[in-house]
């Protein structure tokens, strides 16, 4: 009745059921008691904001919330202060609450004997969960959260971790001053450094799929609660990913037209690095856009050829390259119809292509015309120094 | 005028084109070696802040490094190594490659000249004769090269990367793919010879250590810098140039924003960030002793739409301790 739902309610701890008069404390709470680094101290702003400070910069997991009761270590629930609170556990609490306040105004911190109390319809804390779960009718994933390691669904946080730790965004550098308020940002992720943004409860309910008393809630809630949030931020780590997670790197990488000719260097006794030799990208021959929620805009040329190839390969350089064997010409990407026939007197007949300039084709993504080398340029005799355009003057 | 701070000014009479690198003498802050699109190499005294000495290349020049204090070596876009003798102001063409040479390095340690160009090979010189010591073959063109001790590291387009033994070039020690998702633009090695850092034209450098074991591996990581937020859209550099400090092994990069920034690796925080520079920066170099910085600021045709060519400058800077050691 709305004379309970009124009544206030005071902040409490999801992870350890403790009260408190005002949400700033609980806030100070849960950041000293659960969100804090066991090995620096660093107060994070949530579970998974924990568990991802511990792996980008000690390389530790932290699967469980420290000082949180035993179904409620999950540390891939986002909770700050009374935000994010699955509504099950919301309304569980405000139902003890209710029964209770009638015998007396508990005000402190002593919610963990509430088991005691709860005699009648609720039993103690954890084992509600037990209770609530077996009747899952929607999805697998559920139960995963209140188990310890769960299995999966609230995939953000937890699910990046693997992949990024080696090589997290600035993250791991605490104080880097200004890269700008964003800039971590799009690293996405709670990251350690990045007070979490709260998120309004309701929709925040990762692996929470319809709860006893709530049949009618919707699984959608779950799909699309956590994942989307920072589809960006998925983007971003794979980028920064060496090797680990095939299956996410290869989504963006359209390509692998370099990595097919890679492997012929000389002999291979290598002593071995491969925890990073596999060959899971592949030169970006487009530019993919880049993580951040905002466009983002790669100030370099489209053809993944280095700037300088792309520079040589202007008409006021090119025709400065000695006649030699070489560099001969590049039609400047613009205008004037190739004029390239196959023979250049001067040319040591067949250059015989190296292997770089095999590499050199391929890495080229020839759409304007980059310079091909060893391409005769008829007329271009070693000193003739023409000005045309496309240059810099 | 621009960056006409009490400790920094702009060398009179930069080159006419775009500089390609720029690099101390191997004892002395006062002398600084410039490889230029305009086909020359030049060598300024920048304590008088004057052109000492220039020759030229018959095409754009690419990279170039000192040997000793009266040596230098040069390659571009001719395909040709020269080395170039300033007591006695000659130049003599030691060797080619089949294609342009992008990077020019020398090793002290092992007292070998090493180029690497995009015929795909790297070849070692021999300064005393000076003569070819050999070519080795790389898995694609070869990008930007740096030495640590005995070691070569050597990027190469299709983000391979390199480790060799140039004592032995026998074998490849060690064959990497870069941790950067996009085209690696600069590596260079720590003095310390842990490791090198890597940039990649997508705003991010890495930091990673050449001992394989994965102890050491673990520590690598790699963040993004060089980007700029305009009006909602992000624009992200390529960053061109890294430049280690001889003593602290804290590192400056210098992206095609026009920023400089220096880092403290190991400890992953930033040092400091200096103004903005009027365009790309191309090159970077630290004085044998740390005390200077030479910052070359040249556009570098990032942005094929861009109608007004920026000036080509270098910028010296006198850096503090404060601003490049790390603060413990």
């Amino acid at each position: 009745m709305g004379r309970k739902k009124k009544k206030q309610l005071k902040p409490w701890c999801w992870y350890c059921n403790r009260e408190f008069d005002d949400e700033k404390i609980l806030i100070q709470h849960q950041k000293a008691k659960h969100f804090k680094c066991h090995i620096c101290h660093k107060k994070l702003y949530t579970g998974p904001g924990l568990s991802i400070h511990c792996m980008q910069v000690h390389k530790d997991k932290v699967d469980k919330v420290p000082n949180a009761l035993p179904g409620r270590n999950n540390t891939e629930i986002e909770i700050y202060g009374m935000e994010g609170i699955p509504e099950q556990d919301l309304k569980e609490h405000e139902r003890q609450k209710a029964n209770k306040s009638g015998t007396s105004q508990r005000s402190g911190q002593q919610d963990d004997d509430d088991d005691d109390d709860d005699s009648n319809d609720m039993p103690p804390m954890p084992n509600q969960f037990m209770n609530g779960m077996p009747p899952m009718p929607t999805s697998g994933p559920g139960p995963g959260q209140y188990m310890p390691q769960p299995p999966m669904p609230p995939l953000p946080p937890g699910a990046m971790m693997g992949p990024m730790r080696p090589m997290g965004p600035m993250g791991p550098m605490g104080p880097m001053p200004p890269m700008g308020p964003g800039q971590m940002g799009h690293m996405g992720m709670p990251g350690p450094n990045m007070p979490m943004p709260p998120r309004p409860p309701p929709n925040f309910m990762p692996g929470m799929p319809a709860v006893p008393h709530k049949p009618a809630m919707p699984p959608p809630p779950q799909s699309t609660a956590a994942k989307p949030l920072f589809p960006s931020a998925a983007a971003a780590i794979q980028s920064t990913e060496v090797s680990g997670s095939p299956k996410m790197s290869t989504s963006m990488k359209p390509t692998f037209p370099a990595a097919a000719a890679i492997t012929t260097a000389s002999s291979s006794t290598a002593s071995s690095i491969s925890a990073n030799a596999t060959i899971t990208g592949a030169p970006v021959i487009k530019k993919p856009e880049s993580s951040s929620g905002l466009t983002s805009k790669l100030m370099h040329p489209d053809e993944d050829i280095s700037l300088e190839e792309k520079r040589a390969s202007l008409p006021k350089y090119q025709a400065l390259i000695p006649g030699k064997n070489t560099i001969q010409q590049g039609m400047p990407p613009v205008s004037r119809g190739p004029p390239q026939s196959q023979g250049n007197p001067r040319m040591r007949p067949p250059v015989p292509p190296p292997q770089g300039m095999m590499a050199m084709a391929q890495g080229m993504n020839i759409q304007g015309g980059p310079p091909m080398y060893n391409m005769p340029y008829p007329g271009s005799g070693s000193n003739f120094r023409p000005q045309q355009g496309g240059g810099r003057y | 005028m621009m960056g006409e701070t009490p400790n920094e000014f702009q060398l009179n009479n930069p080159p006419s084109d775009g500089i390609s690198a720029v690099k101390f003498g191997p004892n002395s802050s006062q002398f600084l070696l410039i490889s230029s699109w305009d086909t020359s190499v030049c060598l300024y005294d920048v304590v008088a802040n004057h052109l000492r000495m220039r020759y030229n290349h018959p095409a754009p020049v690419l990279d170039c490094c000192f040997q000793d204090a009266v040596h230098c070596y040069s390659g571009g876009l001719d395909n040709i190594l020269k080395v170039y003798d300033f007591n006695t102001n000659s130049g003599t063409n030691v060797g080619t490659h089949d294609a342009p040479i992008r990077c020019v390095e020398f090793c002290p340690e092992v007292n070998v000249v090493v180029t690497g160009s995009w015929d795909s090979t790297v070849k070692l010189w021999d300064p005393r004769t000076p003569c070819s010591a050999g070519s080795f073959s790389q898995p694609d063109k070869v990008y930007t090269l740096s030495v640590c001790g005995d070691r070569l590291v050597v990027g190469t387009a299709g983000r391979r990367i390199l480790v060799w033994d140039l004592r032995n070039m026998g074998y490849v020690q060690q064959r990497r793919e870069s941790s950067l998702k996009y085209q690696t633009r600069c590596i260079r090695c720590f003095p310390n010879k842990l490791g090198y850092v890597l940039s990649s034209i997508e705003g991010r450098v890495a930091v990673e250590y050449l001992d394989p074991s994965p102890e050491s591996q673990k520590k690598k990581y790699a963040f993004k810098c060089h980007r700029i937020k305009e009006n909602g859209v992000e624009m992200i550099y390529p960053v061109n140039s890294i430049a280690f400090h001889p003593l602290h092994n804290t590192f400056a990069s210098g992206g095609s924003d026009g920023f400089v920034n220096i880092w403290d690796g190991f400890n992953k925080k930033r040092l400091c960030q200096f103004h903005r520079y009027p365009t790309s920066i191309a090159s970077l170099a630290f004085s044998h002793d740390g005390s200077v910085l030479a910052i070359a600021s040249s556009y570098m045709f990032e942005n094929e739409e861009m109608k007004y060519v920026p000036e080509d400058n270098i910028f010296i800077r006198n850096v503090s301790d404060q601003e490049t050691k790390p603060k413990s």
